[in-house]
């Protein structure tokens, strides 16, 4: 019998996760990365990982109320059972970071320290400066390295995935991949593959992530058959500061250890801002959101930035639209935490953000959706069965994807500090599986498929590129991906509009066009990276239609999706008693909305577009209820959302009483 | 491609020897060098010239017969190892201070650049004074001339750079070897890992720098010395010729 | 008319050729940095002399100089692309840019070299903490701020080989491991899990081509974009390997 392989592709967090697992396991894995695995974009996080701990649990934390952070803040588009495991995990995968050397900030006695992250109310974010990401990504690179010095895992950096090699009854038997140096194109015959291929921000053109996150080996799989979940759920990061590259993040971590967003009241006011009187400050986050202030999730500090900037003209520039992130009244010890991102605004923007008020705005940050994957619930615990072959598995048998790169776990809105939770629980969660389904082979291995299998697989890639290279047309690619993130940004960002996206699913249709004309300037067979990127842009234009055509489609607001044309209008009655009654029609709209949309948008590729469908998400574990955050004004919805909540179970009693 | 840390078969004493380098240049070279130059210098003592200078020599010559094997074992053979594995090492570096104009940087290339001066200087100065020295620019050393003079050590060293070009290849000679020295203090105690931090390093700079300064002076001060030694024969060269020391006032 | 910046950049078909120098001239944007100048090449690969070339090949991953991927010889100095912005570029050599590849690592094309050799070293040193398996054991050891203070800086390394390019004792007639991974293995050292392959990484440490192939001309701790005090590492290598080997000699 042949020898048995994983292919993992991508080494961020995920992917280095599962690999180390898997090796652990005796499994061999090929460990394929368009750059050293080092460098995955993992490193750009920045604030911290969740999970309860014994600081917070003594002021009544605990892993359901973690769970329950996460859906709430997710807009309850998740399936439940997965996060329920991930919060009940998430405190040993820390201690197992611990001990992998992880250098996280302690406490005098020695403990691990905490700081408080949005959407929550508890300190639960553990964090090795301002640089988290990055130590953690370290720390599992360091694992894998172990295992590849014992000849467990062979690294392929530097080399492209082109997609899964499927056999005829639909089982995915490897893939193809090119070496971005020599340009040779081969096959990896696999008994699983991984994808752990991360988030598809440059679909926005600029975002806060990295060269490499294209989405090109999501959308290679998509093509490939492998279902889309969730793609018009894309964060928006409240805080980002404006680059001629790239748009670079300022962790939710400023805001965690006390720094305030804030613009004058008066507009433009050009004085110094140290200058200008708190009075004369708009600290609005603060005094629209009293009980989670500067830490609302996400999608909210976002949508009201953009509101304080764009619909109120509050911003702090005429010509670029920005606000203040102050960190300036923080004692210089707090400051230190934070030396990791605040070097690189003092690097890019040339000021001390010790000194003087930060200037930022919203940036696309990440996907929340994703390649669809399933797995299997444990109906005693209401997790997961561990080690279950469902488990992490796409549509495609023999197809796995972990961390950004599915559609799970965050929903409509991810909260900060979980991402790097949820890639590493994905990733260590996804090799028992593999595992178990290695063991329980019956048709035979990867390596005993006929030649002809990978042959032609390599082929068809080596025709694709081919016809790129000789392609004689007139259009640039990099303009088309300038184009093409403009619109994207444009509309299919924070503020949705129908016409709006409907204009830039023309646009999208309009590049796709010219796509078909475009012209390499290198065709070159040596480290040609023209091709490789044009290449991804085929994926990306593939991917916006995804992501457009899904909020299209959705005509609701949930999370990071915002459509104010569908918004369930506000209450604005003085009277009590009409308020009151205002709030119960808003209930019932909620409701109402929930049961329409309170789904997962489900793409899958043909020749003509995203087919797109719709599945349910498991709801089973908590209720979906308003997703307020404490809003000034709102509190009478809450209350009338309990009063019905109430009322529905006594008469469901009621009911079951009368049945009796 | 290169190969990073990959040991050459037969380099199992790599480390041995270069901590031997290390060493020998700090204590038996380094501490010779201090000795010498401050010997050097006994003859800008007051008194009668050469006098003290004379006396010093004496108390060297005292070990007698020891003296050669001496020599050979506590200065020549570590200079030499110094030396000749120095030169090895330079040959593995590629300084770039042009490119890269940083004060520690400056002084890495300019120990290189003085360990090959000091070098040369050496090996000319003592083929000058031990055995090759009379056809050449100079005397031979030796503790008493022929003709029983009462300083003779001072003068045959005055003898042995009488002529005008010696001094500016002495003193720049001497220079080199005390930098070499003053800065390869500096390095070795971060090499042997007492210096750890930055501050620590640059206290110690300070300290290298003024024992640098010190020494350069006594052995420029020591040159001088001979240089103004005032010798009333022409002749230094031929033994048989009877002369006296005084000072003279430059 | 719109400023323009001549960018000069070194290029190398494939590791077998020789290399050329091409000049562009860059549409001058405010707040542009070095990594913007190569997109726009990319954009519109047209030479300073009207003729058509190809886009420069150079590594970039995440832009904000925490990835190191984009390390390259910007006007005769190493650093990375991104954070280096083009209107500080012009102060230190006004009118141009000149842009080459690492000059330690063979390149394998224009801005693009091979740094594996640096990896290699990682684990040479054993940079990493032995555990006994992933499954939940429960929380590490215990950890003094002022240790977590001394190691955040040094677990600050991305590989990027600034160091190595400065360094005059690291090149191709020379073993030298090269201070990013000496640091590694102080690191891992003075990790209380780590430090069970203390004797190992000393061993690598104390032979040809490790700490005492340092040849102290501080050019790291001067290059490094990150501040790591890797001299600190170095001079502390240099007593632990001392006192490993006087153990060693003396029978333990």
């Amino acid at each position: 019998m042949a020898k048995q392989h994983v292919v993992v592709v991508g080494g961020g967090l995920a992917g280095l996760a599962a690999t180390m697992r898997l090796a652990e396991a005796g499994v061999h894995v090929y460990l394929i990365s368009m750059v050293p695995v080092k460098r995955s974009h993992s490193v750009c996080a920045q604030g911290g990982i969740n999970s309860v701990n014994n600081y917070t649990r003594q002021q009544g934390d605990s892993e359901w109320l973690h769970f329950d952070d996460t859906v709430y803040g997710g807009d309850f588009l998740q399936h439940q059972p997965l996060v329920k495991e991930m919060c009940d995990w998430a405190p040993r995968v820390i201690d197992l970071l611990d001990r992998l050397g992880v250098t996280f900030n302690r406490t005098p006695e020695g403990l691990r320290d905490q700081r408080r992250f949005g959407g929550t109310m508890y300190k639960r974010t553990a964090f090795a400066g301002a640089t988290t990401g990055q130590q953690l990504i370290y720390a599992l690179d360091e694992q894998v390295r172990r295992w590849e010095a014992d000849g467990l895992v062979e690294k392929f950096e530097y080399w492209d995935f082109l997609g899964p090699i499927l056999d005829d009854s639909g089982r995915c038997r490897g893939v193809v991949a090119q070496d971005m140096f020599s340009m040779e194109t081969r096959s990896f015959a696999a008994d699983a593959v991984v994808l752990a291929t991360g988030g598809c921000g440059l679909v926005f053109g600029r975002s806060t992530m990295s060269m490499i996150c294209t989405g090109g080996a999501a959308g290679r799989a998509y093509k490939a058959g492998v279902k889309y979940g969730n793609g018009e759920f894309v964060q928006v990061h409240p805080t980002a500061i404006p680059g001629t590259d790239k748009l670079r993040l300022m962790s939710e971590s400023a805001r965690g250890e006390g720094g305030r967003v804030w613009v004058p009241k008066k507009p433009q006011d050009d004085r110094d801002p140290r200058s200008i009187p708190a009075n004369e400050r708009y600290y609005f986050l603060e005094e629209r959101y009293p009980k989670y202030g500067n830490l609302v999730p996400r999608d909210i500090a976002t949508r009201e930035i953009f509101d304080v900037c764009v619909n109120m003209g509050l911003s702090v520039e005429q010509d670029q639209l920005c606000a203040y992130l102050d960190v300036t009244e923080l004692s210089p010890e707090t400051q230190k935490k934070l030396d990791g991102i605040l070097e690189i605004y003092e690097k890019f923007q040339g000021a001390d953000p010790r000194q003087v008020p930060m200037k930022i705005f919203p940036a696309v940050h990440y996907s929340m959706g994703g390649l669809w994957v399933d797995y299997e619930k444990n109906t005693t615990t209401g997790g997961l069965v561990l080690g279950s072959q469902r488990n992490q598995q796409s549509n495609i048998p023999g197809i796995f994807v972990i961390g950004e790169a599915d559609y799970q776990y965050h929903g409509g809105n991810r909260l900060g500090a979980n991402s790097l939770l949820s890639c590493i629980f994905s990733g260590l969660i996804v090799a028992p599986s593999i595992e178990n389904m290695l063991h329980s082979f019956s048709a035979g291995n990867a390596e005993d498929q006929p030649i002809s299998l990978f042959d032609g697989a390599v082929k068809e890639h080596e025709a694709h590129a081919d016809r790129l290279i000789k392609n004689q047309g007139s259009e640039n690619p990099y303009q088309i991906h300038k184009e093409l993130g403009d619109s994207m940004t444009r509309n299919v960002t924070v503020v949705r509009n129908n016409d709006d996206i409907k204009s830039t699913l023309a646009k999208i249709e309009e590049l796709k066009d010219r796509y078909q004309n475009v012209a390499l300037s290198d065709t070159g067979d040596w480290t040609n990276q023209n091709l490789s990127f044009t290449r991804a842009l085929g994926d990306m234009i593939m991917m916006a239609r995804v992501i457009a055509q899904g909020a299209l489609q959705r005509d609701e607001c949930r999370g990071a999706h915002f459509k104010p044309n569908f918004l369930t209008p506000p209450m604005d009655a003085d009277d009590p008693a009409e308020l009151h009654k205002q709030a119960q029609r808003w209930c019932k709209a909620f409701k109402e909305k929930n049961d329409r949309w309170l789904k997962s948008t489900i793409a899958e590729f043909t020749p003509d577009g995203p087919k797109m469908s719709y599945e349910s998400v498991d709801t089973s574990l908590i209720p979906p209820r308003p997703r307020t955050y404490g809003l000034k004004g709102a509190e009478i919805i809450d209350e009338v959302w309990r009063e019905m909540g109430a009322q529905a179970k006594t008469e469901q009693q009621a009911g079951a009483g009368t049945a009796n | 491609m290169q190969q990073v840390g990959s040991p050459a078969s037969g380099e199992k004493y790599h480390f041995l020897i270069r901590r031997l380098h290390s060493a020998t240049g700090l204590v038996p070279v380094g501490i010779f060098l201090c000795i010498h130059l401050v010997t050097n210098a006994t003859v800008l003592l007051p008194g009668d010239p050469g006098y003290e200078f004379q006396k010093s020599v004496e108390r060297i010559h005292a070990l007698g017969p020891l003296l050669v094997p001496v020599e050979i074992i506590g200065i020549f053979v570590p200079l030499l190892f110094h030396s000749l594995l120095g030169v090895q090492i330079i040959l593995t570096g590629k300084s770039n201070a042009q490119q890269y104009r940083y004060g520690s940087n400056i002084r890495y290339t300019l120990q290189r650049t003085t360990g090959f001066i000091a070098f040369a200087f050496i090996l000319y100065h003592v083929w000058q004074v031990h055995w090759f020295g009379k056809p050449v620019g100079g005397g031979q050393f030796s503790l008493h001339d022929e003709a029983g003079n009462p300083a003779g050590a001072a003068t045959t060293a005055a003898a042995i750079q009488a002529a005008w070009w010696i001094a500016p290849i002495y003193a720049i000679g001497v220079v080199s070897t005390v930098y070499h020295l003053a800065n390869g203090i500096w390095t070795s105690l971060i090499t042997w890992g007492i210096t750890i931090r930055p501050k620590s390093q640059k206290t110690a700079g300070y300290i290298c720098a003024a024992f640098g300064v010190v020494l350069t002076l006594i052995g420029l001060g020591a040159l001088s010395g001979f240089r103004t030694l005032s010798i009333d024969s022409e002749d230094v060269h031929t033994k048989n010729t009877t002369h006296t020391v005084s000072r003279h006032v430059p | 008319m719109a400023k323009t910046i001549p960018v000069k950049i070194k290029r190398q078909d494939t590791p077998h050729d020789g290399s050329r120098w091409e000049t562009f001239d860059v549409p001058y944007e405010s707040g542009m940095n070095v990594t913007t100048v190569l997109q726009r090449i990319a954009a519109n690969p047209m030479t300073a002399e009207q003729q058509s070339s190809t886009p420069v090949a150079y590594d970039a991953c995440c832009l904000e100089e925490i990835c190191g991927a984009c390390t390259m010889v910007i006007n005769g100095r190493v650093r990375q692309a991104c954070s280096a912005l083009v209107d500080d570029l012009l102060q230190e050599q006004a009118d141009s840019i000149e842009l080459q590849p690492m000059t330690k690592f063979p390149v394998v094309r224009d801005l693009v070299v091979n740094r594996q050799p640096m990896f290699n070293s990682l684990s040479k040193v054993k940079a990493w903490v032995r555990v006994d398996g992933y499954h939940d054991m429960g929380s590490g050891p215990r950890v003094s701020e002022a240790t977590q203070e001394e190691a955040y800086p040094l677990s600050r390394c991305m590989t990027c080989g600034c160091c190595v390019e400065a360094c005059p004792q690291f090149n191709d007639h020379s073993p030298f491991i090269g201070p990013a991974a000496i640091s590694q293995a102080i690191l891992f050292n003075s990790h209380p899990t780590g430090a069970v392959d203390r004797e190992d990484r000393l061993a690598v440490l104390s032979d040809a081509g490790g700490i005492a192939d340092c040849g102290n001309s501080q050019n790291c701790v001067k290059v490094c974009p990150k501040e790591i005090p890797l001299t600190d590492s170095i001079a502390k290598a240099g007593r632990d390997t001392t006192l490993y080997k006087i153990r060693q000699w003396f029978g333990r």
